[in-house]
């Protein structure tokens, strides 16, 4: 079910109202928002609740032996019981994700005559996603940062639907006093969700997608075909999309967890305004880069080492967080590319280096990187590389509104905060009705300037 | 924040939000509005979704709506909006334009049984020959008039379109052009009217070559002009689908110089949908045979392992194992739009003598 759809819109008035009406009974609650969000799920391929319920069966029995294992001082138990749950995690995404990946270079490396079998198996929407919150569920509770969740509230947690298929990556210990207090009926913020909700709405059907469909998926699929400044312009354009379509779906999911009374964290926060490589990973996908940073990065060493192996530590990392979202040596090529650039920005003291400057590089190691995101393979990634120089020829996508959306979204980077509270804060004045009015019209405006039919969020993929 | 509250005696706090009750109302108003404005086109999608239960819920819920949003003139702003953005079409072309291909279409049929004949013997002459070497002639395409190839067709079209004009226009005589349509088919014109859209194309643009590819989203029932379903496959079902197949086919042939080429769906994971798409096949490749200017491309198989079954991976040129398709078990992936691409160029060139060699 995808969030701009009438479908979801009727899922949610229903979902919105048992909510609420449910919630001072805490049991019949959480069946009720535990089985909203299995049907969620079961919308794309029902099958794969069986997998969910796994992950939650499996990682909630492993949860309670650690904490068993704690509170008898059994220490050596614990580690056995988190290793246990982490291999069960890993073994999921490795047999979706990535066990065709590496059985195919396997049989590409030995050769023609060795033949290993492959699974061929559809990837399960979100996987990434419910599998990485378990295991920072488990960690933590190792790490005696979270109590041990009853079942249902844990059940609640990993399959909450405004998060479950694409972030944010929420920790337990953010959403575990969240669903154990009955929010506050009288004060749902709906000026905040409703605003949401309609920029997540604006940046995916009328941003994202109609980029997608003028300029980036043509310049990428033919970039010879197209001339240099097409090609830059495509580039530039993906770094847009991809921005629009994710954070765009993050606003939605934020949006509609306000609207039931859970406040989830930021994910994304101007990306590209930022003035370094380090600056960026504080901006884009947050809730992944702290996870990276506190499950990956810290546990290998951090950067308490010495410069050689911090430098490794980030290196595996980002190659680690690059595979994350595929298993392809494009997303390996990506993360590299992020992870050396880190390594080069703590080598380069930039203190003295205009902050104009340092915004340039920065977004234009961002958009390089995108390329092999973006790109089929190494050599289509190459190939839109070499045509950003050598492909002579008219420009036939470059157009004004084009040029203007780009700009406009990278401008809007820029906004000041304030002056978007202020906005709100004039909404949030207006009764219910006003901002009811002003949310239906907007949807009508966002229908009408997006193209027909729209694509699946990129991040379903992940 | 303080959990224990009285409904009845506490007010809401009207600086952070409002009651979940008033938000229902809000959202629900929101939605009601929403919904009235854009009423005509919620109904126009309904009654383009595949004959099932739900386009039934769907039209019966969106009906009584619109019915009361468009006397109202409820339903303006999203038409004024739609013209606007130059969305709207002009009705008096379209008419134009399907009267050119009922007419094509009745010509055409008079004159069917007797070409029918002679291109059975065209053929037989061409596969008795098809080993004597072609004389190479002066290519006529400059930069200036070059050979026009456009593909166009499903989601199918969308996954290797632009890799296939990638390649053509290798050449720089040569100029391609895609034109995918998300969901479509030869099904359902009321959601894309491809006979129709085909028509503009050879008006407008009168393409060299020409790329068709459908089949994906047309297994599902045919509504008739007279408002009638034909149940999928049934023999009124085949006889529909066939005249619509043959007469994309005879628009696509009204220039006789024209080069035509039909792809067929290649095997499916779902063995249902295989077999669905192997009955559909076997409408085009019957078509196609009927018609001197339309060459059948057979794709089934290029994209089955050695058993003869559905593959995902099958091994290149040089025995590496590449990804020929998407996940979804239907799509073709980049390799995979490749191969293809590349099996249209030998296509294009062994239909046409002298075309091949723009691509060496």
């Amino acid at each position: 079910m995808l969030f701009p759809t009438l479908a979801f819109g009727l899922f949610f008035v229903a979902v919105y109202l048992l909510n609420w009406l449910t919630r001072p009974h805490p049991l019949v609650w959480r069946i009720t928002i535990f089985g909203s969000s299995l049907f969620f799920y079961a919308w794309w391929n029902w099958r794969f609740v069986f997998l969910l319920l796994w992950a939650i069966t499996s990682n909630w029995c492993a949860g309670n032996q650690i904490d068993k294992c704690l509170r008898l001082q059994n220490t050596q138990g614990a580690r056995g019981w988190l290793r246990t749950a982490i291999v069960s995690d890993l073994a999921m995404l490795g047999v979706f994700k990535y066990y065709d990946f590496f059985a195919l270079e396997l049989s590409n490396l030995l050769g023609a005559d060795t033949s290993i079998p492959l699974l061929e198996l559809t990837l399960p929407v979100g996987v990434s996603f419910f599998t990485f919150q378990a295991m920072s569920y488990v960690i933590d509770l190792k790490r005696r940062l979270v109590k041990p969740m009853p079942f249902l509230d844990f059940a609640v947690y990993l399959s909450f639907f405004p998060q479950l298929v694409a972030g944010p990556i929420v920790r337990a210990s953010e959403m575990a006093p969240q669903i154990a207090q009955r929010p506050d009926p009288r004060t749902v913020p709906s000026t905040e969700a409703f605003h949401l909700i309609l920029r997540g709405l604006f940046k995916k059907v009328v941003i994202s997608s109609w980029l997608a469909s003028t300029l980036v998926d043509n310049v990428f699929a033919n970039p010879d075909g197209h001339s240099s400044h097409d090609v830059l312009l495509g580039v530039y354009g993906y770094a847009i999309q991809i921005y629009a379509d994710f954070s765009g779906y993050t606003d939605i999911a934020i949006g509609v967890a306000l609207l039931l009374g859970f406040r989830f964290p930021t994910n994304f926060d101007c990306p590209y305004r930022a003035l370094s490589l380090r600056d960026f990973w504080k901006r884009w996908h947050i809730t992944l880069s702290s996870w990276l940073r506190d499950y990956l990065y810290i546990p290998l060493g951090g950067n308490r080492g010495r410069n050689s192996e911090t430098y490794r530590n980030l290196l595996i990392t980002m190659v680690l967080g690059g595979l994350w979202h595929g298993s392809t040596w494009n997303f390996v090529i990506w993360g590299m590319i992020h992870g050396v650039a880190l390594m080069i920005e703590r080598l380069l003291p930039n203190r003295d280096i205009h902050p104009m400057f340092r915004w340039v590089i920065t977004f234009h190691v961002v958009c390089f990187a995108w390329v092999f995101f973006r790109a089929e393979s190494f050599a289509a990634a190459l190939d839109v590389l070499a045509a950003i120089f050598s492909s002579p020829g008219n420009d036939q996508i470059s157009s004004f509104p084009i040029v203007l959306v780009i700009g406009f979204a990278l401008a809007a980077q820029f906004a000041p905060k304030s002056e978007v509270a202020r906005l709100k804060n004039r909404l949030n004045r207006s009764g219910i009705a006003t901002q009811g009015l002003a949310f239906g019209i907007g949807l009508v405006l966002i229908d009408l300037l997006g193209p027909d039919g729209v694509a699946p969020f990129i991040y379903f993929q992940f | 924040m303080n959990n224990t509250f009285d409904h009845r005696t506490d007010h809401p706090p009207n600086l952070n939000g409002f009651a979940a009750g008033r938000v229902f109302a809000g959202g629900l108003l929101g939605l009601g509005v929403a919904i009235c404005l854009n009423s005509s086109i919620l109904l126009a999608e309904a009654e383009r979704l595949p004959d099932s239960t739900s386009r039934s819920i769907s039209v019966a819920v969106w009906t009584p709506i619109e019915s009361v949003a468009s006397p109202l003139k409820l339903t303006w702003p999203r038409e004024i909006g739609d013209r606007l953005l130059g969305r709207a079409k002009d009705e008096q072309q379209i008419t134009l334009i399907r009267e050119q291909v009922e007419m094509t279409t009745e010509t055409n049929l008079e004159q069917e049984e007797l070409v029918v004949e002679s291109v059975q013997k065209e053929r037989r002459s061409e596969a008795s020959s098809s080993t004597s070497a072609s004389e190479p002639v002066d290519s006529p395409w400059t930069e200036d008039n070059p050979l026009d190839v456009w593909v166009a067709g499903d989601s199918m079209v969308q996954f290797f379109g632009e890799t296939f004009v990638s390649m053509v226009e290798k050449s720089p005589v040569v100029e391609g052009t895609s034109e995918p349509q998300l969901s479509s088919g030869l099904s359902r014109p009321d959601y894309f009217d491809w006979p129709t859209r085909i028509a503009e194309i050879m008006t407008e643009h009168d393409p060299d070559v020409i790329v068709l590819m459908f089949g994906g989203n047309d297994a599902q029932n045919i509504r008739t002009a007279d408002s009638r379903w034909l149940e999928r496959f049934s023999a009124p079902w085949t006889d529909e689908y066939r005249r619509r197949v043959g007469l994309v086919m005879d628009i696509a042939t009204a220039d006789e110089e024209r080069i035509v080429l039909w792809v067929g769906q290649p095997p499916m994971r779902a063995a249902g949908f295989d077999t669905r798409m192997q009955l559909l096949n076997e409408v085009y490749q019957a078509e196609a045979d009927e018609r001197l200017g339309v060459h059948y491309v057979d794709l089934r198989s290029m994209f089955t392992d050695a058993s003869g079954k559905y593959a995902r991976y099958l091994p290149d040129s040089s025995g590496k194992l590449v990804d020929v398709r998407l996940s979804d078990g239907v799509h073709l992936s980049h390799w995979g739009g490749e191969w293809l691409s590349k099996l249209l160029l030998a296509e294009i060139s062994r239909a046409s003598d002298g075309v091949g060699e723009l691509w060496p």
